[in-house]
């Protein structure tokens, strides 16, 4: 179980560069390791992109005295983008979107496999292993925070 | 029905967690083990598609779509990375997905999504009611959900455990989503490559 954190926590030691704080409404918000899972982009999509869907993933961290919550996502990389969440019933991984995700004063949310995550729709263009896509997060009260995603 | 076949696997992998097989596999084991049922569909390699084919490997068969941006790439991620830890096995160690979407999944969609993570991966479409079957014996459950403000776009919410099947076509172990470190992985491919070396 331990080695399935391994690569977050990888992510978190060489993620310094792309470290992310919200300066505005006096929430301290930081968006650490974000990384985007590799996907082909695929053709025949609206808006300009192609029909292939992405994920990404990051660390949500609120340094703050006040609670927080993601209210929306933008990428360079796609068309849209979506606060999702996978949840599981019975055997079933199910998808959902979610219209914010809290983020406590002073507490930690991960968004990673299985569980919460931006999900990408419409790419515009293939993300290969080791690229890099720009991801921009809005928060209720940090306001806008832009972040680089790691493609893995 | 269906949920009761996958409720079955899952008692039967249970029992056999508890077996004497337990010790040399990190997924849920089948004990004894079972026949995987036969199938024949349509593959992104541009064939008729048998599973009997691959008899001789070691075969990890999953159920997905290619719209699945979560559970399916990090699925297929991590059989992708326990391959590569295979070396010169691999060859032995076929991926076999077969999509739960064959409204939107085409051979060509299938291979391009496929190719992302691992070019030696197969995928397998075939019509609603020859992938219903496959479904029914492997014991996979679908539901289909369009997304809120997309109308037009929809999930397939499906069972997301990988089975492993053995040289001689046996199902052997039942990965669960998200259960095992891709370490562990490995070490299963690597324990069926040996177990048999003929079917």
């Amino acid at each position: 179980m331990t080695s399935r954190f391994s690569p977050l926590v990888l992510c978190a030691l060489i993620s310094v560069p792309f470290l992310a704080f919200g300066q505005t409404g006096g929430a301290k918000l930081q968006v650490e390791g974000a990384w985007a899972r590799r996907a082909a982009m695929m053709t025949g999509g609206a808006g300009g992109g192609g029909s292939g869907n992405g994920a990404v993933y990051a660390l949500l961290i609120n340094a703050g005295k006040a609670p927080d919550a993601l209210v929306g996502v933008a990428s360079d990389a796609s068309a849209t983008a979506e606060i999702h969440e996978t949840y599981r019933d019975m055997d079933m991984m199910m998808m959902r979107p979610v219209r914010k995700i809290a983020i406590p004063a002073g507490k930690k949310v991960a968004m990673k496999p299985g569980g919460y995550h931006i999900m990408l729709l419409n790419l515009k263009r293939d993300l290969k292993t080791g690229e890099t896509i720009g991801v921009t997060l809005q928060f209720e009260k940090a306001g806008k925070i832009p972040v680089t995603a790691t493609v893995k | 029905m269906v949920r009761g076949i996958a409720a079955l696997l899952l008692a039967a992998f249970a029992a056999g967690a508890s077996g004497a097989d337990r010790g040399s596999l990190k997924a849920g084991v089948f004990d004894p083990p079972r026949a995987a049922p036969e199938f024949s569909l349509r593959g992104t390699d541009g064939a008729d598609f048998k599973l009997s084919r691959y008899r001789g490997k070691v075969v990890a068969l999953g159920f997905g779509y290619t719209f699945c941006p979560d559970v399916c790439p990090t699925t297929l991620a991590e059989l992708a990375q326990a391959r590569k830890k295979l070396g010169a096995d691999a060859k032995d160690f076929q991926v076999i997905y077969v999509t739960v979407d064959p409204e939107r999944d085409s051979t060509a969609r299938l291979k391009t999504y496929l190719s992302a993570f691992d070019d030696s991966f197969l995928g397998a479409t075939g019509t609603p009611e020859q992938l219903a079957d496959v479904r029914k014996a492997y014991g996979i459950s679908i539901a289909k959900k369009t997304v809120e403000g997309h109308p037009s776009a929809y999930l397939v919410h499906h069972s997301s455990f990988v089975y492993f099947i053995d040289r001689g076509g046996r199902l052997r172990a039942m990965l669960p989503f998200g259960g095992r470190s891709v370490e562990d992985i490995a070490h299963d491919i690597r324990a069926l490559l040996k177990s048999e070396r003929k079917p």
